[in-house]
């Protein structure tokens, strides 16, 4: 019985290195990056600056005199994210109600149809896009101008506004099938009963869906919510490919603004600067992570 | 009666708005794939192709001659990282799903947290520790750095569906005198082939072009880019060639949306089931 109770401990001997070598140890370096000066050329040579790199991100201008340039990237992430999150759930939630709708003929094809974009790598999505919103030929363009609905084509990605919003309308269409899929498999679960008994006592459709649906839908809701939140303020490669960040630092999310200051800036920037910053993303993260594993842990007990 | 008519006319119209949302790119894709590349770009485009032409799909392999390297850099990208994954998913998950061990609580939390983390926040630790080991423009670096984010997902995929697996079979096993290794080997990876194809192709479509970050951080090496950044270099050019670039994007999708299709319905199962159970 001895030998049986190291069994356990052996097989999580890789996922303790890999978690060990490529995730705790590189955190652990962001932090104490954060507390350094170093060039990325030659990050062996650094300074200890304390809390300069935190002061940086309040402190350092770009373009807009108002806002620091981490504050603005990080106000920016907060409404990008919350929009994109917001459109995801509101449609995904119609979308799976109506796929599990006994009114709607035909479901099993459009649940079909719904998985393969799903199946899509973000990036190459990102590139089809590019093309679909392309200011000249592309083919929402061409729908809006035949319906006469505009007179002349939009350059989605050259001004500010409608580049913010068009990325938004990627993302969703990135992260959408996700949610309406799992959505729909926590409607799937409601027991039919319920709604049968609810009949019988004379409830209709609205009192049906406040009564029922939505209180039992709501552990998977949260779920959704949540992970879809985190992938959302993690996203990088959409924006990347469609606009960089711009223009004029309009679609400079977050990520986009750390991958820029480490790599990219680094005459103002570098990696104490960009560590300052993942932190903020990775409390961010955090955050969201303990609500989500509350919830985890409040479904076991039901 | 009416009612009803009304009602499936308004769902059939709403559901099909979702749906044309989600293909517009597709289609764009498609009809641009199939429209010769020689016939010149009207504004207003053209809603449905005025002729159609497979030559752009073999064109897009002269105008990027190293698609193919790119196409199988992309595979073997996907193989490693899935490899590890499972390899690292496979003990993990059977430990957690059927053990009690003191830090298996804390290890779950880990798991789901881990899954929070995306490459860019670890980039230039990862760079650096790269670097250092001399891994910098190898096919090594984006394998094991990708391996970190397909892992936690992986080994919660194997421990959930282990959970929704009766115990009794090892146990005969157990009895009958395997030894526990024996048994996963003999009995448990049998078992859980359903979760372990799921992992396999999440954590490989996932290798193959979900980390567009990683190789854009690690890999400076033409020949070793995968399909992602070829494409995007083709793209980035200053005067894109549309035709060739939509018919690229079609081949280099459709083997990990036929691989994804295959096996949806498991990881949707596993991300809605589970939980932290005892």
């Amino acid at each position: 019985m001895t030998k049986k109770k190291t069994v356990p401990y052996v097989l999580i001997i890789p996922l303790l290195i890999a978690f060990g070598i490529f995730m705790f140890y590189p955190l652990y370096k962001v932090i104490e990056n954060s507390f350094y000066e170093s060039s990325f050329l030659n990050p062996f040579k650094r300074q200890f600056v304390g809390f300069e790199n935190y002061k940086w991100l309040f402190n350092f201008k770009l373009f807009n005199p108002k806002w620091s340039y981490f504050m603005s990237a990080f106000g920016r992430s907060l409404l990008w994210v919350g929009l994109s999150v917001t459109l995801k759930i509101i449609i995904g939630l119609g979308g799976s109600l109506l796929l599990n709708s006994k009114h709607l003929s035909g479901s099993k094809i459009y649940r079909i149809l719904i998985v393969v974009p799903w199946a899509i790598p973000w990036a190459m999505g990102a590139m089809m896009w590019a093309w679909t919103l392309n200011g000249q030929f592309g083919i929402v363009n061409s729908f809006l101008l035949k319906l006469h609905i505009i007179k002349s084509p939009i350059s989605f990605f050259s001004t500010p506004l409608t580049a913010f919003i068009s990325t938004i309308l990627v993302d969703v269409w990135a992260g959408l099938p996700f949610v309406l899929i799992m959505l729909l498999s926590g409607l799937q679960n409601i027991p039919e009963v319920l709604y049968e008994a609810a009949t019988i006592d004379g409830a209709g459709d609205f009192t049906k869906f406040t009564k029922i649906t939505l209180p039992t839908l709501k552990p998977v809701i949260l779920t959704v919510s949540l992970l879809s939140l985190v992938w959302t303020f993690n996203s990088f490669d959409i924006i990347w490919i469609l606009t960089r960040g711009g223009p004029l630092n309009s679609t400079e999310t977050l990520p986009i603004a750390i991958y820029n200051v480490s790599f990219l800036m680094t005459r103002f920037g570098g990696i104490g600067k960009a560590s300052a910053m993942t932190i903020a993303q990775v409390l961010l993260v955090t955050i969201v992570s303990i609500f989500y594993i509350k919830i985890l842990g409040k479904g076991a007990e039901g | 009666m009416k009612k009803a008519i009304y009602k499936k006319i308004i769902y059939q119209i709403l559901m099909l708005m979702i749906v044309v949302f989600l293909y517009l790119p597709i289609y764009q894709m498609i009809i641009t794939s199939l429209r010769p590349a020689e016939l010149p770009w009207e504004s207003p485009a053209p809603l449905f192709p005025e002729k159609i032409t497979f030559s752009n799909f073999l064109k897009a392999f002269q105008l990027v001659p190293r698609m193919p390297r790119y196409l199988l850099n992309s595979f073997i990208y996907g193989i490693g990282v899935s490899t590890i994954s499972l390899l690292v998913a496979i003990p993990a998950g059977y430990a957690l799903a059927r053990f009690k061990f003191l830090l298996r609580k804390g290890l779950m939390v880990i798991v789901i947290y881990a899954n929070m983390f995306a490459p860019i926040m670890l980039l230039v630790p990862i760079y650096v520790i790269m670097r250092k080991f001399g891994l910098i423009n190898t096919y090594f670096s984006v394998i094991l750095s990708g391996s970190i984010f397909t892992i936690p997902l992986s080994t919660w995929l194997v421990t959930s569906y282990m959970q929704g697996i009766p115990k009794d079979i090892e146990e005969a096993a157990l009895i009958d005198g395997c030894t526990t290794y024996s048994t996963i080997y003999r009995i448990v990876i049998p078992m859980i082939s359903p979760a372990l194809v799921a992992v396999f192709i999440y954590a490989f479509i996932t290798g193959w072009s979900q980390q567009f970050i990683l190789a854009l951080g690690l890999i400076k090496n033409d020949q070793l880019m995968p399909i992602v950044q070829g494409l995007y270099q083709f793209f980035s050019r200053s005067s894109v060639r549309w035709n060739e670039l939509m018919a690229a994007i079609l081949i280099s999708t459709i083997i990990p949306v036929i691989m994804f299709l295959l096996v949806q319905k498991y990881i949707v199962k596993g991300l809605t089931a589970g939980g932290l159970k005892e």
